[in-house]
């Protein structure tokens, strides 16, 4: 009896034992994983595109460069190439040239360049083009150059659609003469003349005078102190302050709104950011243009890939512009959300 | 199979099997921690390893530009080994840089530089070309682009650099955490090691004391008492505990069948005992029937020398009486020889005795009688009484003077005996011959005869007790024999 119970002990003792070892066993693989596993923490996944091409901004804190940037980048990754916003992430920030210039000498496959109408632009461009790397400009041409295709609105419709919404203001308000305020960018010299010419071409016939102001929008920072002494310098306050780009409208809206101007002056602005589609919504901002930056990436992706293929491109490619103001505000919210 | 190896081998043997195993597997285990830890180890300082590379190509842009910086100012020869020798280790550096087109920030980074290298490596030979060539305008321009990429190059390399060191030190970190969670599991690996080893070293060692253990408690058990129930113990081990069991075992055996042996002896011995116990009440027998016989042809030659003198002085009739007499007595002698008789037939033997020595001696000897009728059927050993009268007569009253002497015999109970007692007036016996007589030291024919002995000795044998004999005498008064027969189931 004794001996049978020193029996059935030692099994149980041997059985603790065998589960032991496998749990030692075990033990002893899952810590190898575990360690295996430590190293896999530097691996990042990846994908590789065949071809890299170089997005140049004029402002690369800009949020309609940004959109366009985020846009180019989603639909060139099913395209078969990856976009890099040239100058990004660095330690210090460079200018539009030293970024070509960059783009240039890393070798990329193609450019996309918010372009103006400066020689050097011109000139680097054309660099660019002896190095065998094609350049689509985006938003601002860069006609003296040898750029091979443009991305755009149409300036002088946009100018004229502007023409039209003032009118409009100035049937709404019923206040003639309407006075108008158009805030030009410096470096977009030859495309903001245009939509001026056309925005004057649309009202003629009707008491509008215009009076415009250059906004120096060379420094991130320097735009709304710019605008802020504009509108400090005035006599009279405009009827309405005309913006032609992403900034200058958000400087513009906040300089109303700091001066206690709403209901005096309204705005019309270009692009559709978080700011400016609330202050539609309050009513500071009349209405606002917005180029429909999907398609815009769509066309420059494909015509760089267009142009590697082929070596033939359109010139121009026509993007098209939505406006947005009070009645269809509210379709456009969500959109602006992820911009954050 | 491996149970009945390990249970086979020697004690010693097991002791370091067990110790060796369970050194083993700790050690095995330690190492096995040990090498994955320093794999670990090896993956964490493997981190920075991509800082310390773009810091290597920082350093050599930088003395690649010195150089050219240098070759273009003076033309010196120095330089320009500085250049060279630092364009062919940046050609091997770069070869390290990633140069596909991917979405990851830092890759893209590496294949911008590595492209940036490229052109900035190609301006440099185009200024060094054009300074050959002495075109101040070239080598100039060349120069500028060179500084402006190099500036670039380690804005980028910086960029670079620190954006990988940020995820470096997130790596770091997540791996230092992660670390320590192996160092728990590692602790707990080693736990569970360390008490699967306590447990295989409690099996072991049980398994090699658990004999001893069993060879104790049988040892214990037969030191006990009674080792025939003890069943032998089951050899497991082939090790010396098994070679001590089993000559434990044998011990056991012989132990078992010494006590059988002795056992047996001990029933022989007790067998001859009641044997020889037998043989003795045999010779007994024998050595009475032999004294009886001697009695015999004694008294037939007197009593036959009186029935001739008997014969020759008077006419048949009282021959005739004395011959039936004297034929009675031989007939009783040869009937009870030595069997128990009834008391009243022993008197009627004394009574014929009595009337043949009357005839004998003419009439001059008394006999009495007082017998207590109750007792005649009183079995007791034949010829008792006879050799009494006939001593009372020989030692007791021969010389008196006919007529004088006189024999009593009386019967009488006393508590449980029944007393025979012969009686003389005769001259008495001596107190010294008495006590001789009672402690049967006197011969035969130094005493008052050899029928009184032989009596004594028959009684004894019969009843086991000297006291059952007594004789009272004092001199000149006569003498007083007396058998107290006791009174049992079997004799009466």
């Amino acid at each position: 009896m004794k001996v049978s119970r020193n029996k059935v002990v030692v099994t149980i003792l041997a059985g603790v034992v065998l589960v032991l070892f496998l749990a030692t066993v075990a033990g002893l693989f899952y810590y190898r994983e575990m360690i295996r596993k430590l190293g896999e923490v530097r691996e990042e996944v990846f994908n590789e595109y065949p071809r890299l091409y170089a997005y140049i901004a004029d402002d690369p804190d800009s949020q309609l460069s940004n959109r366009i940037y985020k846009e180019i980048s989603e639909y060139a990754v099913e395209h078969d190439c990856y976009v890099e916003m040239t100058g990004q992430n660095l330690s210090s920030s460079y200018s539009k040239a030293d970024r070509m210039n960059i783009a240039i000498s890393s070798k990329v496959d193609g450019i996309i360049l918010e372009g103006d109408d400066s020689e050097e632009t011109a000139r680097l461009v054309d660099k660019a083009t002896a190095n065998g790397i094609p350049v689509v400009t985006v938003l601002t041409d860069c006609q003296t150059s040898s750029r091979k295709s443009f991305v755009g609105l149409n300036n002088y419709s946009l100018g004229s659609e502007y023409g039209d919404q003032l009118a409009a203001i100035g049937e709404e308000q019923k206040k003639y003469p309407l006075t108008a305020l158009i805030l030009l960018d410096r470096d977009d010299g030859n495309a903001d003349d245009i939509i001026h010419a056309a925005i004057q071409q649309a009202v003629v016939g009707r008491s509008v005078s215009f009076t415009s102001a250059i906004v120096d929008t060379s420094s991130p920072f320097t735009s709304e102190e710019s605008i802020m002494n504009i509108i400090d310098g005035i006599d009279k306050m405009p009827d309405v302050i005309i913006c032609l780009n992403d900034r200058t409208t958000e400087s513009a809206i906040q300089c109303v709104v700091e001066k206690n101007l709403v209901g005096k002056t309204t705005i019309l602005g270009y692009y559709s950011s978080d700011t400016i589609l609330k202050a539609i919504d309050r009513g500071s901002v009349y209405a606002t243009f917005t180029i429909e930056t999907k398609t815009v990436a769509r066309q420059c992706v494909n015509a760089l890939n267009e142009y590697n293929n082929t070596g033939f491109v359109s010139e121009y490619n026509p993007a098209n512009y939505i406006m947005i103001n009070r009645d269809n505000v509210a379709d456009y919210e969500p959109e602006d959300k992820d911009e954050g | 199979m491996k149970a009945n190896f390990f249970a086979n081998m020697k004690i010693s043997r097991k002791l370091v099997a067990v110790f060796l195993a369970t050194s083993i597997i700790a050690m095995g285990v330690n190492i096995f921690i040990y090498l994955n830890l320093n794999i670990a180890l090896d993956k964490i300082n493997q981190v920075f390893s991509s800082n310390i590379s773009l810091n290597e190509l920082s350093d050599n842009l930088n003395q690649i530009h010195a150089g050219l910086t240098g070759y273009l100012e003076t033309k010196g020869t120095d330089d320009l080994e500085l250049y060279y020798a630092s364009t062919q280790s940046m050609n091997t550096l770069m070869k390290d840089l990633n140069d596909t087109v991917t979405d990851n920030s830092v890759k893209l980074s590496e294949r911008d530089i590595r492209n940036m290298l490229e052109t900035y490596l190609a301006t440099a030979d185009e200024a060094i070309q054009a300074k050959r060539g002495r075109n101040i305008d070239e080598y100039t321009t060349k120069y500028n682009e060179c500084t402006r990429i190099k500036d670039y190059l380690n804005t980028y390399i910086y960029s670079v650099n620190n954006e990988q060191f940020r995820t470096n030190s997130n790596n770091y970190n997540a791996l230092v955490n992660s670390l320590r969670y192996t160092e728990i599991m590692s602790m707990l690996i080693f736990a569970v090691a360390s008490v699967m080893n306590i447990l295989l070293i409690i099996i072991l060692t049980n398994t090699i004391t658990r004999p001893l253990t069993r060879l104790s408690a049988k040892a214990d058990e037969i030191s006990q008492g009674s080792p025939e129930n003890v069943e032998p113990l089951e050899v497991i081990s082939d090790d010396e505990v098994g070679k001590v069991t089993r000559a434990f075992n044998e011990m056991l055996a012989s132990i078992k069948d010494y006590i059988a042996r002795i056992r047996t002896q001990l029933i022989t011995q007790s067998e001859m005992k009641e044997k020889n116990l037998l043989m003795e009440t045999h010779l007994k027998d024998a050595q009475l029937k032999y004294l009886q016989s001697q009695i015999n042809p004694h008294f037939l030659f007197n009593t036959l020398n009186a029935g001739a003198q008997l014969a020759m002085m008077e006419g048949a009739d009282r021959t005739v009486e004395y011959i039936r007499n004297m034929a009675d007595f031989f007939r009783y002698n040869v009937k009870k020889n030595s069997e128990t008789v009834k008391l009243s037939e022993e008197i009627e033997l004394v009574d014929s005795y009595m009337y043949i020595l009357n005839v004998r001696f003419a009439g001059e000897m008394l006999f009495e009688k007082d017998i207590d009728e109750s007792l005649l059927n009183v079995m007791v050993p034949s010829m008792i009484i006879q050799p009494l009268v006939e001593n009372s007569i020989k030692y007791g009253i021969k010389d008196l003077e006919p007529g004088e002497g006189k024999i009593t015999l009386s019967v009488y109970r006393e508590g449980d005996n029944c007393c025979i007692r012969v009686s003389d007036n005769g001259i008495g016996t001596d107190e010294d011959i008495i006590e001789k007589i009672m402690s049967n030291e006197k011969k035969p024919s130094e005493t008052r005869g050899v029928g009184i002995t032989n009596v004594m000795e028959r009684l004894d044998l019969h009843y086991n007790n000297r006291e059952v004999f007594e004789i009272k005498s004092k001199k000149n008064e006569g003498t007083h024999v007396t058998i107290k027969i006791p009174l049992e189931d079997g004799n009466v």
